[in-house]
């Protein structure tokens, strides 16, 4: 407790918490993209699709998000071609000049497969809630003044879906960065496995844990700052362009 | 490994009260044992290979009891094997309770101020699990994946040592296996004792195999009374002797050989130079 932690020590926990952060933005990115896909594929008219995209959130919402990422790193890794597991588990760079591309560990990359899988399930259902929130008069009223499913969507439905799915939104990307620390049990060494290698090493488990948790808070803090900002001038302004 | 000083610690305390109160200063405990026809062995009686009760007569049996009786055999005299456990064995000894300890008592700068070892019998130390073919000698560690257990000495030696191969620690041990099937790992590392006996249960064992090197050294000695020159310099004619007569070896193949349930290669000779670990 009377001694703080070694620069090097400090320098693993940061290690871990720009793994986490890359992992979350990744995450985060994929997630959205399919997430709205999978709202739009959810009330699709072809019954086939809403079925099917039904189908996966009861898959991903249902269960844990640790038994997933153990069945995307053990399960799914078994399944695949012996060699393409040796290709996946060695090193790959790709250099331009100064910029130097690295293909991720293959667990980092499980990790990331496992947790855009999860989160994409919750992210599509706030996103197919906000449109559920519009009201279907609203949608009549288009088709009334000759608008197509596209157009309807794009300039009636969404533009207000998505300012009411904001906030719950925020909440599954706050939800990300926390899930992210799952993925230590694949060995990914984010946040919550460096700051457990350094409570191993030091056996400082006060400063260790307690720089990981002021790293998570700060992270989510800055989330929830993003969404009040975006409240207060970026809805507003994409409202007026759309009006 | 880590509880190994502190619970070293209060036995000692304690024994050194005891060893006040008993202070026999006796000519010499090997005239004693020859005296008595019987020499007392302090044994562990749940740590199998090393010493465990055996199920069909109820007596001790074990690497450590075939040692032990070699060393009666050699001074003539009947064993008798008192079971102990990890915190017992310093206090039996400066107690006079037994007069030797054959334990897989490992050897320590620590210990050796409370007893007296013998030359070591059995090594030990932190190995590996491969597929086969794939891992020779340690200086392809630092290229490979190595899977650990988290907060095991295991994962920090191999850190330690090999900074350049990538470690990926796991919750488990099993974990850790399952991923060197799956081949997201090319070795795990855990003590070579704990890795055979995970071997043992693997429904393809033929795939893997643990290779010829450990990365640290503990040693194993026959624990004896502190100032008996004649009794140390005994054990250790015996061992030295069953080693160059072949059945030190045979002892170990018997526990460990290849026919064994949990076969180990043997690294360790009685009389081999010691690594520092």
């Amino acid at each position: 407790m009377h001694t703080w932690l070694e620069p090097k020590y400090f320098a693993w926990l940061e290690q871990g918490f720009v793994f986490t952060l890359a992992l979350c933005v990744c995450t985060g990115l994929c997630a959205t993209l399919s997430g709205f896909v999978l709202a739009i594929a959810r009330t699709a008219q072809s019954a086939a699709i809403a079925r099917a995209a039904s189908l996966y959130v009861f898959v991903f919402r249902n269960s844990p998000l640790l038994v997933q990422l153990l069945f995307w790193y053990f399960g799914a890794a078994a399944l695949l071609p012996s060699n393409w597991m040796t290709w996946l588990n060695t090193p790959h760079a790709a250099t331009w000049g100064p910029v130097a591309l690295r293909w991720p560990s293959f667990e980092l990359f499980a990790g990331w497969i496992g947790l855009t899988c999860y989160t994409t399930a919750f992210v599509g259902e706030e996103f197919r809630a906000g449109m559920r929130g519009v009201s279907r008069a609203q949608e009549h009223a288009a088709a009334a003044l000759g608008m197509g499913r596209y157009t309807t969507l794009r300039h009636v439905i969404l533009p207000q879906a998505l300012r009411i799915a904001t906030p719950p939104l925020a909440g599954q990307y706050m939800n990300l960065v926390k899930n992210s620390s799952l993925t230590m049990a694949i060995g990914v060494a984010e946040l919550s496995y460096m700051s457990r290698q350094v409570d191993t090493e030091t056996f400082k488990t006060f400063q260790a844990f307690g720089i990981a948790t002021a790293f998570y808070v700060l992270s989510i803090a800055v989330i929830e700052v993003a969404l009040v900002v975006w409240q207060r001038t970026g809805s507003r302004a994409l409202q007026r362009g759309r009006a | 490994m880590k509880h190994r000083i502190r619970g070293a610690v209060l036995p000692a305390l304690l024994t050194a009260l005891l060893a006040v109160a008993s202070n026999a200063a006796h000519a010499d405990r090997l005239d004693d044992i020859k005296k008595a026809g019987v020499l007392r062995v302090a044994a562990f009686d749940s740590n199998p290979p090393f010493g465990f009760v055996d199920p069909k007569d109820n007596q001790i049996v074990g690497l450590d009891v075939d040692y032990a009786r070699a060393v009666a055999k050699s001074l003539g005299v009947k064993l008798e094997v008192q079971p102990t456990n990890p915190a017992n064995r310093i206090a039996f000894l400066k107690s006079g309770k037994v007069d030797l300890v054959f334990a897989n008592f490992t050897i320590t700068d620590e210990r050796k101020k409370e007893v007296d070892f013998s030359t070591p019998y059995f090594a030990s130390g932190t190995q590996f699990i491969a597929k086969k073919g794939t891992l020779k000698s340690p200086d392809q560690l630092n290229s490979l994946r190595i899977g650990a257990d988290k907060g095991t000495t295991n994962e920090q030696q191999v850190r330690a040592k090999y900074p350049n191969a990538t470690i990926v620690a796991y919750d488990d041990t099993p974990f850790a296996f399952a991923a060197l099937r799956t081949g997201n790992v090319q070795a795990i590392t855990q003590d070579g004792p704990k890795l055979v006996a995970l071997l043992a249960r693997v429904p393809d064992k033929a795939n893997y195999e643990i290779p010829a090197f450990t990365i640290s050294n503990d040693y194993e000695g026959v624990g004896v009374p502190k100032g008996e020159a004649r009794l140390l310099d005994v054990v250790n004619a015996t061992l030295t002797h069953i080693e160059a007569d072949g059945e030190a070896a045979q002892i170990y193949d018997k526990w460990f050989g290849p026919k064994s349930a949990a076969p180990l290669p043997r690294l360790f000779k009685i009389g081999d130079p010691q690594k520092s670990s």
